[in-house]
Formats: structure tokens, C-alpha cells, sequence
């Protein structure tokens, strides 16, 4: 037995140590390599097919849009586009002039590409693009440099929510697009269709990838941006060639950046990792704002969350500093408006924040005051005759009619532990006031199934990661035509008043003018409160300090263009 | 009943089987509430949009359509589009298949030996402390918490002393280098096979030395191991040659049916490892519901299952001819 024991630990260090001799002691790479950890592989780079977070990252590398936001500003600003569009209210129609852009092989980018894109989404009603390119009537390229828009009418977000888009090569995608309409099912095609080398403008060209393993980016020769100034910014890249890892795990791509594996981890960091991460010396942490929205959504279609005064009660008993402090640990901001107040020009600074400052027995007796001034009553209320907070039992409807059981779907804990928590505190608050409720946590799929499609709910803790930054799905969110199944507007909220203003917010042109009715919109949806926003997480990520520096922050994080443009490694 | 008359009844058994787990496999997915697109549309994708997205998928078909198409197609060889990658499910599954085997059936025959091996000593030295300590080791291996134990390793092994690589298959900064011969990447990826193998190695072999124990003890106390040591062999002869080849039966069994689930990968062991196999695929289509791929995935396991079944019912059959009858 012992021979054999020696014999298996004898074969298992010598396998050992012939794989540590013969491997190179330290792989050593490029310079100039940056090194990207992402925590799944991109499953398709097939710009019209391509809907999962880490397809997106590598393919806004590539492909490029004409306008983009600047990092400080967050104004739109000319990116593939030379200078701002021009619009003539009277044809309504944008001219936009090109930059003396090439793709990737060294070819032109011209006005025919961005006539080609446009057509290419509308004749095939590409899902992901169709809605923003839908305003458009006819697209014209004036000159091989210039192209021009023309409208169905005018519309105040064609700027920032149509312009943004990704310009296609219009010699890799015409032969596609040519054998697509041959088929049964043409947009299948041509969102099936695989391609292996994207071919964009942007500061980087897919040299390979090794599927299951890694992606391997260099450095476009041809991009429009390098040795450019833009929004004084002197642009590169400065970098040969990028690299993507996958890490499974979150525990192993922090082990990895720890370790200096990757340089940079392409993926929000959950708090509970930032005190480990700002302990190590080979780590750099960056904690920016982000353009997102938590909310709690009733359902104002049936009763009881169909009476606002309700709703109310229900806001100011939320103790949304907590949820900050203690469930977010601290990496959040309260939001008491839909649009984040980072977003400065478009949050309306003087929405109601209701239950701010207020201490939980403060709470529970203004909701409790309102309630009972609009009909509310209970067989044992939550404020006795000595106005002492007390367990209240027995809430009836004004009608009389006793409240039923009520539930708040959540995600489940392992795909966000945050709204899940969130949901059994609110649970908590709102039982205080004798409201009978439950928090229940469903599969993702499932709770949208039921609340976005079947309208079979009550109220419910759901989030958007990503937030555009034009305001304009406040219209989404809130307007009645948006209320059917399917529809984005969950709530079932209907306000004539709320309708007519959004209506008008497309239409008004003057940003000015804009701005006041997108304010006069959040006040109406904060006074019905048909959402209640909650909070909205930082965006935390961190990088090794050795490796890179340059890093633009900007709303939303560091992993943007503009930092992949200007990272330089770090000098030793 | 004649051999060739089982084999038959056997295998129509298998097919009727086959088509319950196909009908019970597509409607678990298809009447399970929420739907792919749901996770494909951000607030700016009209309701409009999402429909053509539906209708693009042929999800917008009733059911029972769905089924029969897809019955049909599976027949014809045609196992469907992914709703992720958009390419046909059996490339995907294809392209990640061999490295599960490589990984999981390594990790399965390793494990088998170590447990045969292991067993048939400490049923041998029963009651003595030896029998004891590996008894009592094999039961902590087997309950280990696989994720926990995975990424305590990672963070010794890999993070701590820096023996392992922390993840994945190859070093991508070695591949890519065009001067890195064919010997040297084959060594790359045994090298990053090491801990993961380990780990499930650690995990399996408790199950393995467990049985092995059992069955050799049952086999000791049978009259051609009396026999056989009347006969004056030695100690080593009858442990060996008589008692450890018998008993090693059942952990054969065990092994047959281990290999054909071990191509479903440990979803959780790909996933710590980022170990790019079907196991991780799994995972992300069920919860992407990217019904193609899910079905796919676990029909092929299905098949494999019990096709392993049938072989070692005829491995029986033809071993024991009561079992015939």
C-alpha cells in the first residue's frame, strides 16, 4: 500500500513540475496589452443580433455612432459626425457632415454607409433599432461627406436617442442583406448571420477569437480619432492591442485584478468586495455616478394602489436613507424624482420628497394622518389617543371595505440581493401602518411575465441599470398608450394632462422650453406617484495601479470610449 | 426470453422514454412564465418591435404548434437557432462538448481508480484506525459544498502560492504568441486542468472509495474468499485477485452512468473555473431562457444517459443470464 501511495504522489509531483519547467516562467506580453475581465463571453458579434452587456462592449469598440456624450458634460457632441447637425424646421431635416473617417481595411466611410444603415433598419425592422430610426422619412446622402435627414415630423430626441446609433460598413453588409431577402424569414437572416471580423471605425479591430477562451482587440490604424483633439481630449489609442478574459465568478475576477492578472474588470463591483479592493496595494478603485432607476411600480389599475393618497402614504412610509446606508451599504444615492439628479438639466430639483428626514414614528403618523383624512380607517389604528405609535390591526378601504392581502414582487435574492431586501423591508414599513402585505421574490422572467404582459400584480421592485440620458422614457414609463400588454407604461398610469405634456416634450425642438415640460412631467408623476423611485447604485469598478492610467470617468463608470481612447500604461 | 428479443424490448423502451423527456423537457420550458425577449429589450423598443423580435424567434405560435415543429425538426436533425449566439444549437454544443469530456471524464476515471483502489485497502484493514480516518475523510469529501471548495482552492492554489492559474483553459497571452509550439499548449492546458481536476477529484473519490468499501466487505465474507485461503493463497492474492475484482462491480456501474452525466459538466464547477464547457452553457441558456439551447443541451445529456442505460443492461444481461428472465 505504500509503494503505491509513494508511487501516485511521486507521478503527480513529477507531472508538476515537468508542467512548471516547461511552461515560461511569466507569460510576458505586449507593453502595451490591456488586459479586460468580463464575466461572460460575448455570444455574438453580429451588430443587429448582438443583446447581451459583454456582445455590446466589444462591438462599441468597433462600430462607432455619429454623436456621443461628452464625459463631463454629458452633452451630446460630434463623434463620427464632424460638427453638430443642422436642422431646417422647414423641410424638418438634419444635415450632419461627416469626419474623414475610414473603416478598419482602409476604405472610406461615407454618406452611402449611413444611408445604408438607415435603410438596412427599416426595410428589415431591425427590433433592437427600429423604433429609433423609425421617425425618419427619407435619408439622403448629399455628398460622399454629408448626409441629410429627412423627418416624418419633428421630434426632440432625434439627436441623442436616433443619432447615437452604431453606422455600418455598407460593404459588409449589403452582400448580407442581398441573400436575406431571398429568404423565408430575411431578418432572421441577417440576425443569424455570423460575422467573424466585424469591420467598424472605432478605435479597434477584432484580430481573433478563441471561442470559450478570449477575444484579442488591436489597434485600428485607421481610426478617425487618434492623434485628433475632440472635446479636449487628445484621443489615441494608446494602447497596441486589448485583451478579454472571462471569470465565471466575481470572487475569481477580483482575485485575478488583485493579482494583476487583468487590468481592468469590465463589470460592476458589488460594495461588499470595495473595503478588500481599496485595501490592496495593486488596486485601483473608481466609484462613479450612474444613469439608473430602482423603483417600487404600483398597479393603479385596480384598487387599493389605484387611489393616489394610498400611494402617497406608501412613499413617505419608505425609508429610502436606509436602503441607501444600510442595504447599498452606503454606494447609492436616494432618488426622490424618475430622472436621476445627476442628470442636472433635466431633473426637476423641486419634486416632493416625501418622508425626508423624518424619523420611523414620524413616518408612520403622517402616513397614518393622510390616510384617515381620506377615508382610511382601522378596528385598531397605529396612533392610539395618546398619539403613540402602536400595532395596528383591521385597515378597511373608505368604502368600509377591508383591505385584502397585498403582495410586492421582487427579484430573487441570487439575481439582486438589493431589490430583495428592499422588498421585505418595504414589507416591513408599510405592516407598521397595518397595510397587509408580503414581499415575494420571483424569477426575473417570470415577475416581468406577470407584470409587464398580464398586469397581475399589486406593486412591484424592479430596476434599470442603464438609463438613457435624454428623459424621454418618462413617456414610456407614464404615458396611457403605453399601458397594454406589453407596453412599457407597467403601472397602467393614465393622466391626460401627463399625456399632453409628454406628447409635447417630443415636439418642442428648443431644449429651453424642453426642459420645463420635462419638469412640469416628473412634478405630475411625483404628485400621483404612480413609481417611487428609490435609490440608484453607484457604478464601482476598479482597476490594477500598475498597469494603465488615463482612466475618463464619467457617468456611468470608466469602461466608456473615451477612456480606451486615452489610457496610456502607467509609467514604472 | 431470447437475447436479441430483450435488446429490442429494451430499446423501444428507451425511445418511448426518450419521447417523454422530450415532451416534459419543451413544455417545463414553454409554459414556465416569463419569455426571451423580456431580457433582449431595453425602455426605448416598442411594444411593436418586440413582437417582430417574438415573431423572429416563432415563438409567437401556439404551443402545440411549437411542439410538433419542433418534433419534426429534432428528426431532421435540425435542433434550432439559438436566440443568443444565432447560430444552430449543435455547433454550439459541439464546439463545448470536448472540453467537458476532457475535464469530466478525466476527473470520473481518476477518481474511479483512486476509490477502488483506496476502498479495497481500508475494507481490508477494517476496524483499525485506517478504516476509520479514510471512512470518515471520504464522507467530508463527499459532503464538500463543490463552489466553496473550488474557490478555496482557486484562492490557495492559484491566488495564495501561485501554482495554478486562476481560471479558464489556456493562457490567452501564450496562444496568442505565434511562436508558442503545439507541445506547449497541450501543456498549458493540462496545467490549467490541474486544479479543476483536483477539486473534482476531491469531490468524486469519497463516493467511489464508499462503495468500493461496502462491496469488498460483502465480498470478504463469501465462501470462495474462505476457499481461496484454504487454498493457501496469500493474503495479497485473495484480496486482489479474488475478493477486489468482484466487488469493484458496482462502482463499474457507477463509473458507466457518472461518464454519461459527466458531460452536463458540473454547470457549478465550469462556472468557478470559467471552464468553457456545457456545464456554463446550460447555465446561461436556462436563465436567458434561450429555449433552443437549453433543450438541446439537456436532450443531448438525455440521449447520452440512456443510451449508457441500454449498454449496461445488455453488459448485464450478457453477464447474468438470470436477468434475462
Amino acid at each position: 500500500m505504500g509503494f503505491c501511495i509513494k508511487h501516485i504522489v511521486r507521478t503527480a509531483a513529477f507531472l508538476f513540475l515537468t508542467i512548471v519547467c516547461l511552461l515560461p516562467a511569466k507569460v510576458s506580453a505586449e507593453e502595451s496589452l490591456l488586459r479586460m475581465g468580463i464575466p461572460e463571453e460575448p455570444r455574438t458579434l453580429n451588430v443587429w443580433m448582438a443583446s447581451d452587456a459583454n456582445s455590446r462592449k466589444v462591438l462599441s469598440l468597433i462600430y462607432q455612432p455619429l454623436y456621443t456624450r461628452d464625459p463631463e458634460t454629458l452633452r451630446i457632441t460630434p463623434w463620427l459626425a464632424q460638427s453638430m447637425p443642422d436642422y431646417d424646421p422647414e423641410t424638418v431635416s438634419y444635415t450632419v457632415k461627416l469626419r474623414a473617417a475610414k473603416w478598419a481595411d482602409g476604405s472610406r466611410v461615407t454618406a452611402e454607409d449611413v444611408v445604408f444603415t438607415v435603410n438596412l433598419i427599416q426595410e428589415f425592422q431591425v427590433p433592437k433599432y427600429h423604433s429609433k430610426w423609425e421617425p425618419v422619412k427619407r435619408v439622403v446622402a448629399v455628398d460622399l461627406q454629408t448626409v441629410k435627414f429627412y423627418l416624418k415630423e419633428p421630434i426632440a430626441t432625434f439627436v441623442s436617442r436616433t443619432l447615437n446609433n452604431y453606422i455600418a460598413p455598407k460593404k459588409e453588409w449589403a452582400p448580407v442583406a442581398e441573400k436575406a431577402r431571398d429568404q423565408e424569414k430575411p431578418l432572421k437572416f441577417l440576425m443569424n448571420t455570423r460575422i467573424e471580423h466585424p469591420l467598424g471605425c472605432g478605435p479597434f479591430v477584432l484580430e481573433k477569437w478563441e471561442e470559450g477562451n478570449y477575444l484579442y482587440l488591436t489597434r485600428n490604424p485607421h481610426f478617425f480619432g487618434r492623434n485628433q483633439e475632440i472635446n479636449q481630449r487628445k484621443l489615441g489609442p494608446y494602447i497596441d492591442a486589448m485583451l478579454f478574459k472571462v471569470y465565471g465568478t466575481a470572487d475569481v475576477a477580483i482575485m485575478a485584478l488583485k493579482k494583476g492578472s487583468i487590468d481592468f474588470l469590465w463589470s460592476a463591483i458589488q460594495p461588499g468586495y470595495l473595503e478588500n479592493l481599496k485595501k490592496n496595494e495593486n488596486t485601483r478603485v473608481f466609484i462613479n455616478q450612474k444613469s439608473a432607476l430602482y423603483y417600487m411600480g404600483f398597479n393603479v389599475r385596480k384598487p387599493p394602489f389605484s387611489d393616489a393618497d394610498l400611494r402617497r402614504a406608501v412613499n413617505i412610509l419608505i425609508d429610502k436613507d436606509f436602503i441607501v446606508e444600510r442595504i447599498l451599504q452606503g454606494y447609492a444615492t436616494r432618488m426622490d424624482s424618475i430622472v436621476p439628479a445627476e442628470n442636472q438639466f433635466w431633473y426637476a430639483a423641486d419634486v416632493p420628497k416625501y418622508g425626508q428626514g423624518m424619523s420611523r414614528t414620524e413616518r408612520i403618523k403622517k402616513a397614518y394622518h393622510l390616510l384617515r383624512q381620506n377615508g382610511y380607517s382601522w378596528e385598531r389604528p397605529p396612533v392610539d389617543a395618546a398619539g403613540k405609535v402602536v400595532n395596528p390591526s383591521g385597515i378597511c378601504l373608505p368604502g368600509g371595505a377591508p383591505m385584502q392581502k397585498l403582495t410586492i414582487l421582487t427579484p430573487p435574492a441570487d439575481y439582486d440581493p438589493n431589490r430583495a431586501t428592499c422588498g421585505v423591508m418595504v414589507q416591513e414599513w408599510l405592516t407598521a401602518l397595518g397595510i397587509p402585505v408580503s414581499a415575494r421574490p420571483m424569477s426575473f422572467g417570470a415577475l416581468l411575465q406577470k407584470v409587464k404582459r398580464e398586469h397581475d400584480f399589486d406593486a412591484f421592485i424592479l430596476g434599470y441599470g442603464r438609463l438613457s440620458l435624454d428623459p424621454d422614457y418618462l413617456r414610456s414609463f407614464f404615458h396611457s398608450e403605453n399601458k397594454n400588454p406589453g407596453g412599457w407604461n407597467m403601472s397602467g398610469y393614465t393622466n391626460p394632462e401627463f399625456d399632453r405634456l409628454s406628447e409635447k416634450s417630443v415636439e418642442t425642438m428648443n431644449d429651453d422650453k424642453r426642459q420645463e415640460l420635462i419638469h412640469q412631467m416628473q412634478m405630475i408623476v411625483m404628485r400621483d406617484v404612480p413609481y417611487i423611485p428609490l435609490y440608484k447604485p453607484a457604478a464601482i469598478e476598479a482597476v490594477s495601479r500598475d498597469g494603465f492610467s488615463g482612466w475618463e470617468q464619467m457617468v456611468g463608470g470608466i469602461g466608456n470610449i473615451w477612456s480606451i481612447c486615452q489610457v496610456k500604461p502607467a509609467p514604472h | 426470453m431470447h437475447f436479441r428479443q430483450l435488446i429490442l424490448r429494451r430499446s423501444l423502451e428507451i425511445l418511448v422514454i426518450f419521447f417523454v423527456i422530450l415532451t416534459g423537457l419543451f413544455l417545463l420550458f414553454h409554459l414556465a412564465p416569463g419569455d426571451p425577449v423580456s431580457r433582449m429589450v431595453d425602455p426605448s423598443m416598442t411594444p411593436e418591435d418586440a413582437d417582430i423580435l417574438i415573431s423572429q424567434l416563432g415563438l409567437d405560435q401556439p404551443v402545440w404548434l411549437q411542439y410538433l415543429y419542433y418534433v419534426k425538426n429534432f428528426f431532421s436533425g435540425n435542433f434550432g437557432t439559438s436566440f443568443h449566439y444565432g447560430r444552430p444549437v449543435v455547433s454550439v454544443i459541439w464546439e463545448r462538448l470536448p472540453n467537458t469530456i476532457v475535464l469530466f471524464t478525466t476527473s470520473v476515471i481518476l477518481s474511479a481508480m483512486a476509490g477502488v483502489f483506496w476502498g479495497k485497502i481500508v475494507a481490508w484493514y477494517k476496524g483499525r484506525p485506517i478504516d476509520t480516518w479514510v471512512t470518515i475523510l471520504s464522507l467530508v469529501c463527499h459532503t464538500l459544498f463543490l463552489p466553496w471548495i473550488a474557490l478555496l482552492f482557486i484562492w490557495i492554489f492559484g491566488y495564495g502560492v501561485g501554482w495554478f492559474p486562476l481560471n479558464g483553459m489556456i493562457t490567452p497571452e501564450l496562444w496568442m504568441n505565434p511562436k508558442t509550439g503545439f507541445f506547449i499548449k497541450a501543456v498549458d492546458i493540462l496545467h490549467h486542468m490541474l486544479l479543476p481536476l483536483f477539486t473534482l477529484f476531491i469531490i468524486h473519490v469519497g463516493a467511489y472509495l464508499l462503495i468500493m468499501r461496502s462491496s469488498m466487505l460483502e465480498t470478504l465474507s463469501e465462501d470462495y474468499i474462505l476457499t481461496a485461503r484454504a487454498k493457501g493463497l496469500n493474503e495479497k492474492q485473495v484480496r486482489n485477485r479474488h475478493a477486489a475484482p468482484n466487488a469493484a462491480l458496482p462502482v463499474v456501474t457507477s463509473v458507466g452512468l457518472s461518464l454519461a452525466f459527466s458531460i452536463n459538466g458540473g454547470a457549478l464547477t465550469e462556472t468557478v473555473f470559467s471552464w468553457p464547457g456545457i456545464g456554463r452553457e446550460l447555465i446561461f441558456a436556462v436563465s436567458n431562457n434561450d429555449y433552443p439551447l437549453a433543450l438541446a443541451s439537456f436532450l443531448f445529456i438525455s440521449i447520452v444517459v440512456l443510451v449508457a442505460n441500454l449498454v449496461v443492461d445488455i453488459l448485464y444481461a450478457y453477464l447474468d443470464p438470470r436477468i434475462r428472465y
